[in-house]
This record gives C-alpha cells, sequence and structure tokens, in this order.
C-alpha cells in the first residue's frame, strides 16, 4: 500500500488547526448536513439543509485538480480515491462501500488491508467519517466559489479600467487580466462576460500598438467567444493587425494569433478571403522555419494545414514558397509525426493545383523524402506520401519514376499492398507500381522491390 | 561623411604647406592621423543610433506633406517668418490652379464641339483669359481682392465646376477646392498663412531636403533620433544617386491611391498608378534597400473615398480584375482592401526569398490629417524601436 503522509490535523484558512473536534463542531466550523442519514447540528442547533450545495460527489470531482491535501483518512485503501459513502469493516478498516462489495463479490472474504480473514462480512456504515468528510469538502469548494467570486469580480474591475485608460496604464491592466484568465480559464472560461469580450475586441483596430494588441489576443484565445464577437474580429483592419503581431511579436504572441485564427476558421461565417493574405501566409512559414521553437513550428503547420484545406488559397501557399519549404523540414528525419503529418497534408493538398504539382516536381527532395515516408509513421501519412508520388509521377513519368524506384519506392508499395491500409490506397499502390515499372525490364525492377535492411 | 573628408582636407592642406625636418614631420603625421581616426570613430558611432528614413513615392504622393507634418509634430514647426514666405507660394498655387482649369476647360470644349458643358459663359470668358495669361508668367502679383472676387466667379463658372469634376483628365491639383473656398482669406493684405494651409502649399521638391528629430512619447527616455530625407518624386535620373541612401533603416514608401484615374505631369500618357507600381518595383529590387524595412503609405484616403463611389477602379489597368461589391462604406473598404492586397503582392513577387525577413508593414493616411499622421508615426516608431530590439537579441 502506498504510505500517505499523516496529517496530523487539518489546516484551516487562516492558519488555524483542528485539534479538538468537539469544539470545532460547536463552533460549526465542520457545517452540518451531509448523506448517510444523521445531521449534525449546526451553529445555531438548527438541522442545516444541504440544498445549497451540490451533492458530496460533484463537489469532490469539482475540488479534483484544485485539492491536493485530501487527509489520508478519506481515501478508500482500495480505490485511492476519497470516500463517498464510507462503511467499517469487523475490522475496523473503512473502505468505499461500492469498492468493498465489488472485493467481496469476487469471492474474497478477507480484509484487503490486514489481510484478515473475516468471519463476517457485515459493513457497518461510518457515519462519523461520512460527516467529516462532507464537511472538509464543503469548505474546500465554498473557498473556490469565493475565490471564483474574487476572481470575476477583479475581471469585471480591469475591464472598466480598460474603458478609460490610455497608454501604459492601458497595458498593465490588460496584462493583469491576461495572468487572471490564464490562471482560471482552464476551469472557467466565462472570466470575462460579454461585454467585457465586446470591449476587448474594439481594443484592436488600425492602430493598436503592439504591446496592446499582443495581450488583447492572448487574454481572448482563452475565452470561449460567440459568433458575433468572432465575426467582427474577421473584419480585416482587425485580421491585418492580427497578421502584423504574427509578424512580429514574441513567440508567445505569434502562437495566440495563429490560435486565433484558427479559432475563428471554424465559424460558420468564415470565408476563406480572411486568409487570403500573403503576410500572413509569409509569417506563418517564417514560423515553420523557426526551429528554436517546436512548438510554434507546430502551431504554424496546423494552421497552415487549416488553411490548404481551401481551395482558392492553395495558389498564393505556392507562389511563396510554400513546397520546398515544408519539402526541407520533412526530409529532416528529426520531426516526430505530429510534425510530419500536417506537413504531409498539405503538400498533399497543394499537389492538387497545377502551380504546386509543378513546385514539387521541381523539388528534388520530395521524392526521396515521400518514399521514405511511406508505412513510416501513419496510415495518414502514408496515403498522403501516396498520393503526391502518385501526383508527381503521373505528371512526369520518366524522370520522377526513376527517382522514386532508386529511393526505394518498389519495396515500399509492396509492403503497403501487403499492410492492412484501406482498399483505395492499395489500388493506388498498386497502379503507381505499374506505372514505375515501364521502363525497368522485369529482373532488374524485381530486385529494385527488394526491402534493403536500410528500408526495414 | 561629408564633414569628416572636409577636415581631412583642411589639415592635409595645411600640413604641406610646413617646412619641417623629417622626424617631426613623421610624429606629427601620426598625431593629426589618429586624431582624424579617432574623430571618425566618434562620428560613425553617433552616426550609427540615428535612424535614416527615406521618402520615395512618385510626385505629388504626399511625400512632402509628411515632412512638413514631421516637422510640426516633432520639431518647432513653421516659425512667423517662415509662414509668411509661404504666402507667395500660395497665391502662385491659386494662380496656376485657376489657369489649369480655364485652359482645360478650352482643351475639353474643343474635343467635344457638340456639348457646351465646357464653354465658359461670355462675361467670365475675359476673366479667364486674364487670368491665363497671369499664370503663365514667371512671376505672379500679389492676390489682391478684386483679382480673388474674379477668381471666384470664374470658379463658380458651370464649365469650370464640369471641367473640375473631369480633372483627373488635367493636371489639376487635389487641393484646388481647398484653395478655392479661402481665396478670401488668401487675398488679406495682411495675409499669414495657417498651418494648414502651408500643409496643403504645393512646390515641387527639387534635390534632397532632410530633418533630425526626435519624437518624444510618453517614456520621454527612450527618445529615438531620426533623420528623415526627402527627395523629389518626378522621373529623373533615379538610379544614379539611389544607392547613395544605402542602409537606410527605412523606406517610407507613399502611394496616393487616389490617382487610379490620372495621370503624369510629366508624361501624360502615362497613368500615374501604373507609374507608381512600377517605381514601387524597382525600389524593391535594389540592392541597396536589402536591409531596410518598408513602411508603404497608402495615402490620400479621404479623396480615394470619395472618388471610388463615382469612378471604378478598373479604370486602371492594374486593378482590372476588381469586382464591386455594392455601395457606402462596405465598397470603400472592399476596394481599399484590395488595393492594399495587390500592393502586397507586389511586394512579395519582387522580394528575393533571402529578403523576406525585412519588416513590411501598409499604413493608410490623409496626410493632411495631423492627428492620423501622428497616431500612424507613434506605430512606425514602435515597429523600428521593435526591430532594433529583436536584433540586438533582447527580444
Amino acid at each position: 500500500m502506498p504510505q500517505y503522509q499523516q496529517h496530523a490535523s487539518w489546516k484551516l484558512e487562516g492558519g488555524g488547526q483542528i485539534m479538538d473536534l468537539e469544539t470545532a463542531v460547536k463552533d460549526g466550523i465542520l457545517g452540518g448536513g451531509g448523506g448517510g442519514g444523521g445531521l449534525l447540528p449546526g451553529k445555531d442547533a438548527t438541522l442545516v439543509p444541504v440544498a445549497e450545495k451540490p451533492n458530496l460527489r460533484n463537489m469532490i470531482e469539482e475540488l479534483y485538480s484544485e485539492v491536493e491535501d485530501v487527509p489520508s483518512v478519506f481515501i478508500c485503501p482500495i480505490s485511492l480515491e476519497p470516500m463517498v459513502d464510507p462503511v467499517t469493516l469487523i475490522t475496523g478498516q473503512t473502505y468505499e462501500r461500492a469498492n468493498i462489495l465489488k472485493w467481496f463479490s469476487m469471492g474474497h472474504l478477507t480484509c484487503p488491508t490486514t489481510m484478515q480473514e473475516l468471519w463476517d462480512d457485515a459493513v457497518t456504515p461510518n457515519r462519523t467519517l461520512c460527516q467529516l468528510i462532507n464537511a472538509w469538502f464543503s469548505q474546500r469548494y465554498l473557498q473556490m466559489k469565493k475565490r471564483s467570486e474574487n476572481v470575476q469580480g477583479r475581471a469585471t474591475e480591469l475591464i472598466q479600467t480598460l474603458k478609460k485608460a490610455k497608454g501604459q496604464a492601458r497595458v498593465q491592466a490588460l496584462k493583469e487580466l491576461h495572468k487572471i484568465v490564464v490562471a482560471h480559464a482552464p476551469v472557467n472560461t466565462s472570466v470575462v462576460d460579454f461585454a467585457g469580450v465586446t470591449l476587448l475586441s474594439s481594443l484592436l483596430g488600425p492602430f493598436t500598438s503592439h504591446a496592446v494588441g499582443s495581450e488583447v489576443i492572448a487574454i481572448i484565445v482563452n475565452l470561449t467567444l460567440d459568433s458575433d464577437t468572432k465575426a467582427n474580429l474577421m473584419q480585416p483592419a482587425k485580421i491585418s493587425l492580427v497578421v502584423d503581431l504574427l509578424n512580429e511579436g514574441t513567440i508567445d504572441t505569434k502562437i495566440n494569433c495563429t490560435r486565433l485564427i484558427e479559432m475563428l476558421m471554424w465559424e460558420r461565417s468564415f470565408r476563406s478571403e480572411v486568409v487570403s493574405s500573403l503576410s500572413l501566409l509569409v509569417a506563418l512559414l517564417r514560423l515553420v522555419k523557426d526551429k528554436r521553437h517546436p512548438n510554434g513550428v507546430a502551431a504554424g503547420l496546423s494552421l497552415l494545414k487549416d488553411i490548404g484545406s481551401h481551395e482558392q488559397v492553395r495558389s498564393l501557399m505556392v507562389s511563396i514558397g510554400a513546397v520546398p519549404q515544408l519539402a526541407e523540414l520533412l526530409s529532416n528525419s528529426k520531426w516526430e509525426l505530429k510534425f510530419i503529418q500536417p506537413a504531409l497534408q498539405i503538400l498533399d493538398d497543394l499537389s492538387t493545383i497545377p502551380d504546386g504539382l509543378l513546385a514539387l516536381k521541381d523539388c528534388h527532395q520530395i521524392i526521396p523524402t515521400a518514399v521514405r515516408l511511406l508505412m513510416h509513421a501513419s496510415e495518414a501519412c502514408t496515403h498522403h506520401a501516396l498520393s503526391i508520388l502518385w501526383a508527381v509521377c503521373k505528371l512526369a513519368l520518366d524522370e520522377c519514376a526513376f527517382l522514386a524506384v532508386e529511393a526505394g519506392l518498389a519495396a515500399k508499395l509492396l509492403l503497403v499492398l501487403q499492410s492492412g491500409c484501406n482498399p483505395e490506397m492499395k489500388q493506388r499502390a498498386a497502379e503507381l507500381l505499374k506505372l514505375c515499372s515501364h521502363n525497368y525490364s522485369p529482373t532488374v525492377f524485381i530486385s529494385k522491390c527488394k526491402l534493403t535492411r536500410t528500408m526495414q | 561623411m561629408r564633414s569628416m573628408l572636409s577636415l581631412s582636407i583642411v589639415s592635409m592642406g595645411s600640413f604641406c604647406s610646413r617646412q619641417q625636418p623629417l622626424n617631426e614631420v613623421d610624429a606629427e603625421e601620426n598625431i593629426q592621423a589618429a586624431e582624424i581616426d579617432r574623430r571618425i570613430a566618434q562620428e560613425t558611432k553617433a552616426e550609427q543610433h540615428i535612424h535614416k528614413l527615406l521618402l520615395l513615392g512618385a510626385g505629388e504622393s504626399g511625400k512632402s506633406t509628411i515632412f512638413k507634418q514631421i516637422r510640426l509634430l516633432f520639431q518647432t514647426g513653421f516659425d512667423e517668418v517662415e509662414l509668411k514666405s509661404y504666402a507667395s507660394v500660395i497665391h502662385a498655387n491659386v494662380y496656376q490652379t485657376i489657369k489649369i482649369l480655364y485652359d482645360g476647360a478650352k482643351e475639353l470644349a474643343q474635343n467635344d464641339p457638340s456639348s457646351s458643358k465646357y464653354v465658359v459663359c461670355t462675361e467670365n470668358k475675359d476673366i479667364g483669359e486674364k487670368l491665363s495669361e497671369i499664370g503663365s508668367k514667371m512671376d505672379y502679383p500679389y492676390l489682391t481682392k478684386e483679382i480673388a472676387k474674379e477668381i471666384t466667379t470664374l470658379w463658380n463658372d458651370p464649365a469650370i465646376q464640369e471641367t473640375y469634376s473631369h480633372g483627373n483628365k488635367l493636371q489639376v491639383p487635389d487641393c484646388a477646392q481647398y484653395f478655392m473656398e479661402n481665396l478670401e482669406r488668401f487675398s488679406e493684405a495682411t495675409y499669414v498663412p495657417t498651418k494648414e494651409d502651408v500643409l496643403h502649399a504645393r512646390v515641387r521638391t527639387t534635390g534632397v531636403v532632410e530633418i533630425q528629430f526626435s519624437p518624444v512619447g510618453e517614456s520621454r527616455k527612450s527618445g529615438e533620433v531620426y533623420r528623415l530625407y526627402d527627395v523629389g518624386g518626378q522621373r529623373n535620373e533615379r538610379r544614379k544617386w539611389i544607392h547613395l541612401f544605402e542602409g537606410v533603416t527605412s523606406v517610407i514608401f507613399c502611394a496616393a491611391i487616389s490617382e487610379y484615374d490620372q495621370l503624369l505631369f510629366e508624361d501624360e500618357t502615362k497613368n500615374r498608378m501604373m507609374e507608381t507600381k512600377e517605381l514601387f518595383e524597382w525600389v524593391l529590387k535594389q540592392s541597396c534597400f536589402e536591409k531596410s524595412s518598408f513602411m508603404l503609405f497608402l495615402n490620400k484616403f479621404d479623396i480615394f473615398e470619395k472618388k471610388i463611389q463615382k469612378v471604378p477602379l478598373n479604370v486602371c489597368e492594374w486593378f482590372k480584375d476588381y469586382q464591386p461589391v455594392g455601395s457606402g462604406r462596405q465598397e470603400v473598404e472592399h476596394a481599399y482592401e484590395f488595393v492594399k492586397k495587390k500592393y502586397e503582392e507586389l511586394y512579395f513577387q519582387n522580394s528575393k526569398p533571402d529578403r523576406v525577413d525585412r519588416a513590411f508593414k501598409i499604413y493608410r493616411t490623409t496626410v493632411l490629417d495631423q492627428k492620423l499622421i501622428k497616431k500612424t508615426f507613434k506605430l512606425v516608431d514602435e515597429t523600428l524601436r521593435r526591430r532594433n530590439l529583436i536584433e540586438a537579441g533582447l527580444l
């Protein structure tokens, strides 16, 4: 059994400790109410109703990430989770009712902790412990709720300040709001209410300074935005600002900008004109090129992948040299799947337009790289790599087929055919194999199909 | 550079005329050389902290107006003497404008003999001839109340108004209306031009002018020093002198987006927007600006706003694939975004891949609006300062 740290006492806010349970109960610190029958009297000898708080299970769930110091006596030795309905065996050990009954139902008639054999499988509800667990969690819950209200109050205050503040004061208020939102957003994405979001959005415009713009965006990406706000943010002037920040900001600002644009792209009213901006695409390519910041590369690739799914923007992407750059990224074998897959998907999408296909053909690294990535990482990767190879070989059979086969394409295609990939892919692989075998005599080609040690 | 050269020439000159024994000559030579080196090092160091900005653009794109605005914003502005000196310039502009309009009306009437909308009514013909005569001279008389009245009468003639609304085919300056509306003030005997008058005044820039300034923002400590250069915009042998500006921190390229339907002053067969496009392409290709940031000011937005309602963008060849979306505010914004995208495209087409790291930003401006220029410049300043920090590895 894992050793829990024994807490000598429960700690209360303000540094107090409960040493004496009786006094604590009388003082009402350990409040009333709770499940399992029997109610402790409250402060003024009335029975405290439970209706205001959610039941114990819900509280425990909500508090799950916030509390780390749950006293060990509250924890069920079987599940290692706080007990909601503690029951005691004749050995004196306490377990969660459901867990110990399950233990018994599996045919064991022993006490799990002490290993003693039980002559009686009676389970007695441990009401005392139940009350204590309830009280402890209730207190923590109320504290959390209060803190959260404080946070919301502070956020509202800051929004009010922002209505009037200018210059440095504005930047400071935004920085503080950013801190609050980041600390609480995972739990409560409505820290800033609708009016606040509208105000923040209105701070973005053609004359917004970099300092203000980067903070506002850092805040907004952590909130849930409704359709109107998103539509508002898609105005050209605001998008221009986001693109500028993406070009000039710190790595965190750049990542926030990509996240914001991704959020907007999921909106129904999104149109591809919003992202058909050369400056945006150039900025993203620059982000992807920056090897010092892999999280930036991932963010850039993710957004480029989303953008590449819109046909109209593809020729713009090709015109700024996306193809050679992505090919270069892929040829470096140190990148993991989460980088390879989006990059391949982008190239696959770009191969559907003539300019893109031409760029792929002219890029000498792409063929050996694509061959290497077949059956290498994931089925999706294989699908894209295969699609690219097929398109390129169809375009310029002689030169490309030769390069591909020399790089070991034939063997890889055979692997695809033998694998559990979907029939469409196998069909394509078979076609490609046939296509590439044209210029070779049968014996030579068969030798090319052998899996060499390096390819394995 | 000039001052350093002069220093060494002076010292060389005085040196050669002295008669001294050889080893003493050597010693003195060394001391002087060391002094010169020290001065060079000092000045180079000082120069490095000065951000040099170069204003480029076709003629009448607003470069000189920006220049004046910077003076008004960050220097002591124009003093009484200088303001007064602009009075004759403004009067000259008035005469030039009315002459262009009157001659223009005659030309348009000739080209279209069937219609009479460009025919000035008989009472005003004499005024017109007289003013045209005045305008063709080198020296202009002072703008008196009588002449001002005559000009106003001629301006109000329907033919002249009609000519003005078709001003794109002629070389009518953009501020024609401003001049005509303020004639009474201009013709006062004690007329001293206001700052706004000076901003509107048109003098063709020849040669190079420069000012040095320090934008003082909220945090007074961070005052960077800028030096702004303004060169003339008309076609001339640009390629000969442009490399003198190698290594400027930033090129501020001004493009007047309202001129998509106007013709060049130097060459009335050429569309102004096409000229600007070619100039921009040329500037982008210059290797001397490899490391400079590019700030593109899409200027004269206020005129663009009004014009777009009447004249579609497609009259300019470069914008022939433009599709209007409607009217009003939406159309203006849509048209503006279209022009902006075209310039962006042009920029990336003409920037080699290794220059992709250079900063490129587009600003929408109306250079006559002081508040707007102040805000715009604040952004330019922030961008350049951040750039500095990034390059120094501090960001």
